[in-house]
């Protein structure tokens, strides 16, 4: 858990541009704290750290829409990158102490706005792609030495997204979406047709692959992007289907690193309300529930992991961020609203800024 | 005269803009006035297409290559009117794909046609088997060249048997593939009957909201796509030269014939389903802004003259360039968000370009 004074450090050392009393107050009360990437009222761009109760503690400004946030304890850092295709990551204190710098992605790379930290907080991870060979790799930044980029390993697929750590620390687990892009020409899907997503297993000491899991051929075009880990350390993740409307295939399943990957069933009623669409995929603090969003389809569902079925389903109008507290999820949406789902004990709260895809838990 | 002729045309045409539409009158309208007989101008471009690019091998000379090269641009652009439906049956196996491999950033198409002439590879003049073949050899790009890339003079002469058996192959293939997009919306219990009349049964558009979001984000990201493709990868910026040979269609100077297809395309479907009309008073400025928009970007169109290889090198012709990505930008804004906002439909920050 952060320092509460640590936060309050930062109204002094220009990391927020101010701190009012009252959310200094806020502050002192924090126990939790949440981080999103949000667009300002005005257009501008930038991240935000929230208290437990959704008080803002502290700003940073962005060039660009930012998109995940990774935060090391260890190194004392956050990083927000930005979304893809754009090429920079900030790299910011939460405690305040330091002005957050930017990294721009070498030439011929650009970031897909997910990435970790090694547990040690030695070494930035950020998933991006090699365009030109359409390509996926993962980009090695070295945080003792001004974050530069000392390498990378391949993540044996194309258009990656989301990746995280597995609890054994030295495992990766990537979603490679399968969609090609090029900057060339913006967000345009360049290979609908030889689509090839994966679940990838990748040594973090060697780049070696430890596995590659794909669902059925017939599902070529259900992208899978955003991933959570359960108390038993199987892979949840959501996807985005690329194909027919009417074809609505499941969306969600997990995969493990023995070498299953299954699609659970969800209700039809249920599938066809999240429009073909899963924006993010947290679990539980416990790690025995899992909830997915979908912006598309105003949906949020939570999952019962070991029973693989829903037991709860909210809607929440453009919600997408999802986030554990400490009895249920937190949910955010493109609205600016922050509300509490499947027990998690808050009051629906709205804010001046919209927030982005995804709500991290510090 | 003038004046007389508009003040009659105001008074013809302004009852019919002023009625409020409803999701039921704008559904059918985008389907009925604007969807299937764009898919079957397609239709009968393609046709045309065929028959010009048969008579073109049954009898080559000068005269029947313009009449097929004309017959391309025509179906080109009839296809350029729709290829934002990106929804039924122009997303199934392929087709769009199909029908145009664009952009194709490896070269894939060129390669794959340039060796099917230099080999004469038999199995792609065969109309049974060509669809089954690579899909960057069976659409407008690979007949592009055909009928305009090095060596298309040879189809004046009997020199040119072999590529035009290829071209006439890819035009009949063009066509099927046309039909095969009418039968899908004229299918009964099809996508058009479901943008329709949404149901609670169907997995595509259960709710007229479902089916009027599915509208305006075709027209949304078909001027993205337009501007992201089209555009934006040919003409000079952030310091690069312009490149013109990544345009679309630049050997037979299409290139913003396409472009302009593709706002006509869109430019119809709002204006006809009436779909920006169907908002509250306080947002009923949109759709006059929205059409203001579409003719600025036609206005810079026209200004656009010269192929594009010449014209990324003129001032006012790029200056027009330039401008059509603003503009392009300005409607998505305007058609994506505020018109969705407007409708209350589901739009916001996390669902707009999905990631």
């Amino acid at each position: 858990m952060w320092q509460r004074r640590a936060f309050l450090k930062a109204a002094g050392a220009g990391f927020a541009a101010s701190l009012l009393p009252r959310q200094a107050m806020a502050l002192e009360r924090s126990e939790l704290v949440f981080a999103s990437s949000v667009q300002t009222s005005s257009g501008g761009f930038g991240a935000v750290l929230l208290g437990e109760r959704g008080d803002l503690i502290a700003s940073i400004d962005l060039p660009d829409r930012g998109h995940d946030i990774t935060i090391s304890r260890e190194a004392g850092r956050g990083v927000v990158f930005a979304r893809q295709p754009g090429t920079f990551a900030v790299v910011f204190d939460p405690a305040g102490r330091e002005a957050p710098v930017t990294l721009t992605c070498i030439e011929g790379r650009h970031f897909f706005g997910h990435g970790v930290f090694s547990p040690d907080g030695g070494l930035l991870y950020a998933t991006e792609s090699d365009f030109e060979a359409a390509q996926g790799v993962i980009g090695i930044y070295d945080a003792s030495d001004s974050y530069r980029r000392i390498g990378e390993f391949p993540t044996y697929g194309t258009g990656p997204h989301e990746m995280l750590l597995m609890p054994d620390g030295v495992t990766f687990v990537v979603a490679n979406g399968g969609i090609e892009t090029h900057p060339d020409y913006g967000r345009a899907e360049l290979n609908l047709d030889t689509m090839d997503p994966s679940v990838v297993f990748v040594d973090r000491r060697d780049g070696k692959l430890v596995g590659q899991l794909r669902l059925d051929a017939g599902l070529h075009q259900l992208s899978i992007r955003h991933m959570a880990i359960d108390m038993r350390g199987r892979v949840w993740f959501g996807c985005q289907y690329r194909g027919a409307a009417g074809d609505s295939p499941q969306l969600v399943g997990y995969a493990t690193m023995d070498g299953d990957i299954r699609l659970i069933e969800l209700p039809r009623d249920t599938l066809l309300d999240l429009r073909n669409y899963v924006g993010s995929v947290a679990v539980s603090r416990d790690g025995a529930r899992v909830a997915v969003s979908s912006p598309e389809g105003n949906l949020l569902v939570a999952i019962h992991a070991e029973g693989t079925r829903p037991v709860l389903v909210e809607t929440l109008r453009n919600g997408c961020g999802l986030a554990a507290d400490d009895t249920g999820f937190v949910a955010t949406s493109g609205l600016g609203e922050m509300i509490g789902i499947d027990g998690a004990d808050r009051s629906p709260k709205t804010f001046e800024f919209q927030f982005d895809n995804h709500m991290l838990r510090v | 005269m003038r004046n007389w002729l508009v003040a009659v045309m105001m008074a013809l045409v302004g009852p019919a803009l002023a009625q409020t539409a409803t999701p039921g009158t704008v559904l059918d309208a985008a389907v009925e006035q604007v969807i299937r007989p764009g898919m079957a101008a397609f239709e009968t471009s393609a046709e045309g297409l065929e028959t010009a690019v048969g008579a073109l091998c049954t009898t080559p000379s000068t005269q029947t290559l313009a009449a097929a090269q004309d017959s391309f641009a025509q179906a080109a652009v009839a296809y350029g009117q729709i290829e934002f439906i990106r929804i039924g049956p122009l997303m199934d196996d392929n087709r769009v794909d199909r029908l145009l491999f664009f952009p194709d950033r490896k070269g894939i198409g060129l390669r794959q046609v340039q060796a099917i002439l230099a080999e004469q590879d038999a199995s792609a003049i065969d109309p049974a088997t060509i669809a089954s073949k690579s899909i960057a050899i069976q659409g407008f790009g690979s007949l592009e060249f055909v009928l305009y890339g090095t060596g298309f003079e040879d189809l004046a002469t009997d020199a040119g048997a072999f590529r035009c058996q290829y071209g006439a192959a890819i035009a009949g293939n063009i066509a099927a593939i046309a039909g095969e997009l009418v039968a899908g919306w004229n299918a009964p219990d099809g996508v058009a009957e479901h943008l329709m009349r949404p149901a609670a049964e169907y997995a595509d558009y259960r709710t007229p909201v479902e089916a009027l979001e599915e509208l305006v984000g075709l027209v949304s990201h078909g001027i993205e796509a337009t501007r992201d493709t089209r555009i934006k990868p040919f003409i000079a910026s952030d310091g690069a030269a312009a490149k013109p040979k990544q345009a679309l269609f630049w050997r037979s100077g299409l290139t913003m014939a396409m472009v302009g297809a593709n706002i006509e395309g869109m430019r119809k479907l709002i204006e006809m389903s009436g779909v920006a009309r169907e908002v509250e008073e306080k947002d009923k400025a949109l759709d006059n802004s929205i059409a203001f928009e579409f003719s600025n970007a036609e206005r810079a169109l026209a200004l656009i003259t010269l192929p594009v290889e010449q014209a990324v090198a003129d001032p006012k012709q790029t200056q027009a360039l330039n401008y059509l990505v603003l503009v392009t930008g300005s409607l998505q804004a305007l058609v994506g968000e505020q018109l969705s906002l407007a409708l209350g439909l589901s739009v916001g920050f996390s669902s707009l370009d999905g990631d």
